[in-house]
C-alpha cells in the first residue's frame, strides 16, 4: 500500500512536467519568430544583402548582364579560373593524402612528444594567409633558406616562392591543420577490430586500406576536403604576398576592382567564383556522399 | 593450397568439417609488451582438435592476449612456439593463418550488406562468383539470417549482427574459430539464446574453437575445458565440473561463484570453525596440502594445524531447527528470486553470507536463524605457505 502511494505521488508531477516541456518545445508562432529574428537578421545583413548588391552591380557595367559570361569568353579570366581550379584541386588531393596518413598514424600510435607534434601541425590555423606567404618567401624566396643551401651545395640558388610551387606550398601549409583534425576525428571512431576482422579473412594491407579504412575515413575526408578546396579557391592573402606571375581568381578580382575600377567585371567574377566552388563541392558530395553517409551511420 | 581447399561446393562444407578440427599447441609462450609489461608468464597450452576451450578470467588477466597470439595479431616473445597441427605458425601473419574471428564489437563492415560481409573473405581469396554466392547462401541459411542478406548492418539488431559475424568467420572454413567475448554486448535473455546456438553450431561443425569470456556461466555452458586465468598466468585447467567442484585455489573458487568465505582452522584432520568441528573426510573438496604426504617441514604443518579458508556457494549452508544448528546468524536482507529466496546473513563470518531458502519459507529481516553446514558443498584451503603448489603436485 505504502509503496503504491509513493509510486503514484512520484509519477504525477513528472507527468505534468513532461507536458510542460513538450509545450514549450513546440513554441507559439510569435515566440518562433522572435527566436528566429536574430538569425535572419545576421544572414540578411552579412550574406544575402551584400550578395544581391554584388550580383546587381554587374548590370551597371558596359555589357550589362552579359558580363557574367566574361569568365568563359575572356581568355585571361578563363585561364585564371582553370589555374585556380587545378591549384585548389591539387592542394586538396595532396592535403588529403598527406593528412590521411599522418592523422591515422597519430590516432593509432602513442609516443613521447605526440601532443607537441599535433600542436605544431595545427599551428597554421592561427596564421593569416599573409603570414603564410611571408613564411614561404623566407623558405624559398630570393633570400630564402632553400636558395641559401642549394647555393652552397651546387652553386645555384633554387627559388620557387614566386611561382606556382610556392603558392602550392603556402596553400598546403594552410590546409593541413583542418584536414588533420577532421581525419583524426574520423579515425578515432574507426574500430581497430574492423581491420583485424578483414585481416583474419585474408585481406592484404592494401585491401584493408581500400575496403575498411578509406570508407571509415570518408566522411571526414569529404568534409575537410570541401573546406580545403573552398579555402584554396578563395585564398587571397598568401597569393597577394607571393604574387608575381600567378593569376589566381581572387587576385584577378582584386586587380579589376582596385586598379582598373572595373566593378562590374569584378562583381561577375566574384559571383562566378562562388557558384563554381559551390558546384564543385556539390558534385563531390553527390558522387561520394551517399556512400559516406552509410559509413557514418553504420559505425557500430 | 588455400584456394583449392576453397573450391569445393558449398553444400559439402558442413560435412567435411565434421571430420575433426585442427590441434593447436602453444609451447613455452610468453608475451611482453613493448612498454615492458609482462602480459603473459611462461605457459604451455594444448587445444585438442574439435575442442571448445574457454579462456576465463577477470579483465587484464591475459586471456585476450592468448587469443591474439593464436590469431596472429600478436607474436610470442622469442622462444615461444605455436603450431596448428603439423604447421608451425609462430611467425605466420594472421592473413595466412586461416583463423575465423568473432569480436565483442561485431566488427562488421558498415559499408557492406550482410551478404557482402559474409562474402568478403571468399572474395579476397578469389573464390569464383557462383561458388561464392552458393557458399554465402548456405552460411546465411545455417545462421537463420538468409532473409537479411541485402540489409545494411545498421538495420540489424545486436543478435542478428553477431550471427552475421559468425557466418562471416566460418565461411572460409578456418582451422580455428576465435571468439572474443562475443555475447558481452547483448542483453541477458538474448545472451543465453545465442549461447545455446553457438554451442550447437560448434558441435555441428566439429571445429576447434577458443572462446574468451569473463562470464563463469557462459564458460560452463560452452567449454569442453576451461582455462581460468589470473594475472597473466594459468590458474587452473579443467572440465567445467572440475573447475566448479574442485577449484585449485581460493582465486578460482571465488571466480567461479563460491562467493561465501569464512575463516577456520585445521586441527587433527578436522576443520574447526568456532564450536563446529567437521572431519576433513566429509568435506567436499579440501586442499590442505597434507604435510605428511608432502613431507613439508613447516612446523605449523607438521602438527597438522593451520589456518584455513572456507569457500562455499549458497547451498553450502542451510537453515535448520535450533537444536540441530551449528552456527547462528541474523537475516539482513531477503531477495525473492522466484524459485528460491536468497538471504543475506550476518553474524557468521566477518562479512555477510548468502544462502538460499524455499521461497515460501516464512522469514523476515531481523530474524535470528540457526544453520548447518553441508560438508559436501564446502571447499577448504589450508593456508600453508605453499598449499597451492602442494595441491598441484598431488
Amino acid at each position: 500500500m505504502a509503496l503504491q502511494n509513493l509510486g503514484e505521488g512520484r509519477s504525477r508531477p513528472s507527468f505534468s512536467r513532461y507536458f510542460g516541456v513538450s509545450r514549450s518545445a513546440m513554441a507559439s508562432p510569435a515566440t518562433f519568430m522572435a527566436l528566429m529574428a536574430p538569425g535572419v537578421a545576421i544572414v540578411a545583413a552579412f550574406f544575402l544583402i551584400p550578395l544581391v548588391l554584388v550580383a546587381m552591380e554587374v548590370a551597371n557595367g558596359p555589357d550589362g548582364w552579359a558580363t557574367y559570361l566574361v569568365i568563359l569568353t575572356n581568355a585571361r579570366y578563363f585561364e585564371s579560373l582553370v589555374q585556380t581550379l587545378l591549384m585548389s584541386a591539387g592542394v586538396t588531393v595532396v592535403a588529403l593524402i598527406l593528412c590521411g596518413i599522418v592523422g591515422m598514424f597519430l590516432v593509432r600510435n602513442r609516443f613521447a612528444g605526440r601532443s607537441v607534434l599535433i600542436g605544431l601541425l595545427t599551428l597554421p590555423l592561427s596564421f593569416p594567409g599573409t603570414v603564410v606567404g611571408f613564411m614561404v618567401i623566407m623558405l624559398a624566396g630570393r633570400q630564402g633558406a632553400v636558395g641559401g643551401i642549394s647555393n652552397a651545395l651546387i652553386g645555384e640558388k633554387i627559388v620557387f616562392a614566386y611561382d606556382i610551387a610556392g603558392l602550392f606550398i603556402g596553400y598546403l601549409y594552410f590546409s593541413i591543420p583542418r584536414v588533420i583534425l577532421a581525419v583524426m576525428a574520423s579515425a578515432e571512431k574507426l574500430d581497430p577490430q574492423l581491420e583485424e576482422a578483414a585481416r583474419s579473412l585474408g585481406a592484404p594491407r592494401w585491401r584493408v586500406v581500400r575496403d575498411v579504412i578509406l570508407p571509415g575515413l570518408m566522411p571526414g575526408l569529404i568534409s575537410s576536403g570541401a573546406i580545403c578546396f573552398a579555402t584554396a579557391m578563395g585564398a587571397f592573402g598568401t597569393a597577394f604576398t607571393l604574387a608575381t606571375d600567378i593569376d589566381v581568381l581572387p587576385m584577378v578580382i582584386y586587380t579589376e576592382f582596385t586598379r582598373n575600377a572595373n566593378i562590374a567585371v569584378a562583381a561577375a567574377l566574384s559571383i562566378a567564383l562562388g557558384v563554381i566552388t559551390w558546384l564543385c563541392l556539390s558534385a563531390v558530395r553527390f558522387l561520394v556522399g551517399e556512400k559516406a553517409d552509410v559509413t557514418t551511420r553504420g559505425g557500430a | 593450397m588455400n584456394a583449392t581447399a576453397m573450391a569445393q561446393p558449398g553444400s559439402q562444407t558442413v560435412q567435411t568439417e565434421k571430420t575433426g578440427g585442427t590441434r593447436i599447441e602453444l609451447a613455452r609462450c610468453t608475451k611482453t609488451f613493448p612498454d615492458g609489461t609482462r602480459a603473459l608468464l611462461p605457459f604451455d597450452l594444448t587445444i585438442n582438435g574439435g575442442e571448445t576451450l574457454v579462456l576465463l578470467g577477470p579483465s587484464g588477466c591475459g586471456k585476450t592476449t592468448i587469443l591474439r597470439l593464436i590469431a596472429g595479431l600478436e607474436f610470442p616473445d622469442a622462444g615461444g612456439k605455436i603450431t596448428f597441427g603439423e604447421d608451425d605458425v609462430t611467425r605466420q601473419s594472421i592473413e595466412k593463418r586461416r583463423v575465423g574471428m568473432v569480436f565483442q564489437s561485431y566488427a562488421l563492415f558498415p559499408n557492406m550488406t550482410v551478404a557482402e560481409n559474409v562474402a568478403y573473405g571468399l572474395k579476397v581469396q578469389k573464390v569464383e562468383r557462383r561458388e561464392r554466392d552458393e557458399r554465402v547462401r548456405a552460411m546465411l541459411e545455417m545462421m537463420h539470417i538468409d532473409m537479411l542478406a541485402d540489409r545494411r548492418i545498421d538495420q540489424l539488431s545486436g543478435g542478428q549482427r553477431q550471427r552475421v559475424a559468425l557466418a562471416r568467420a566460418i565461411a572460409l572454413r578456418p582451422r580455428v574459430l576465435l571468439l572474443d567475448e562475443p555475447l558481452t554486448a547483448l542483453d541477458a535473455k538474448l545472451r543465453v539464446k545465442l549461447r545455446t546456438e553457438i554451442n550447437s553450431l560448434l558441435r555441428k561443425l566439429g571445429i576447434t574453437a577458443i572462446y574468451v569470456t569473463h562470464d563463469q556461466e557462459e564458460a560452463m555452458a560452452l567449454g569442453d575445458r576451461i582455462v581460468v586465468m589470473q594475472k597473466g598466468a594459468i590458474a587452473q585447467i579443467g572440465t567445467p565440473r572440475e573447475i566448479y567442484r574442485a577449484p585449485l585455489s581460493p582465486f578460482v573458487a571465488d571466480f567461479v561463484g563460491a562467493s561465501n568465505r569464512l575463516d577456520g582452522r585445521i586441527e587433527q584432520n578436522s576443520l574447526v570453525l568456532g564450536d563446529v568441528k567437521i572431519s576433513l573426510d566429509q568435506i567436499g573438496h579440501a586442499m590442505t596440502g597434507d604435510p605428511i604426504k608432502n613431507g613439508d617441514s613447516n612446523s605449523n604443518s607438521r602438527s597438522g594445524q593451520g589456518l584455513a579458508d572456507i569457500y562455499f556457494r549458497a547451498d553450502g549452508l542451510a537453515i535448520c531447527a535450533p537444536d540441530q544448528g551449528q552456527i547462528r546468524g541474523r537475516v539482513e536482507a531477503i531477495s525473492y528470486l522466484g524459485e528460491k529466496s536468497r538471504l543475506t546473513v550476518s553474524g557468521i563470518g566477518e562479512s555477510v553470507i548468502t544462502l538460499d531458502v524455499d521461497p515460501d519459507f516464512q522469514i523476515a529481516i531481523g530474524d535470528d536463524i540457526h544453520c548447518r553446514f553441508n560438508p559436501e558443498r564446502l571447499t577448504v584451503f589450508g593456508r600453508y605457505p605453499d598449499a597451492r603448489n602442494a595441491a598441484q603436485a598431488m
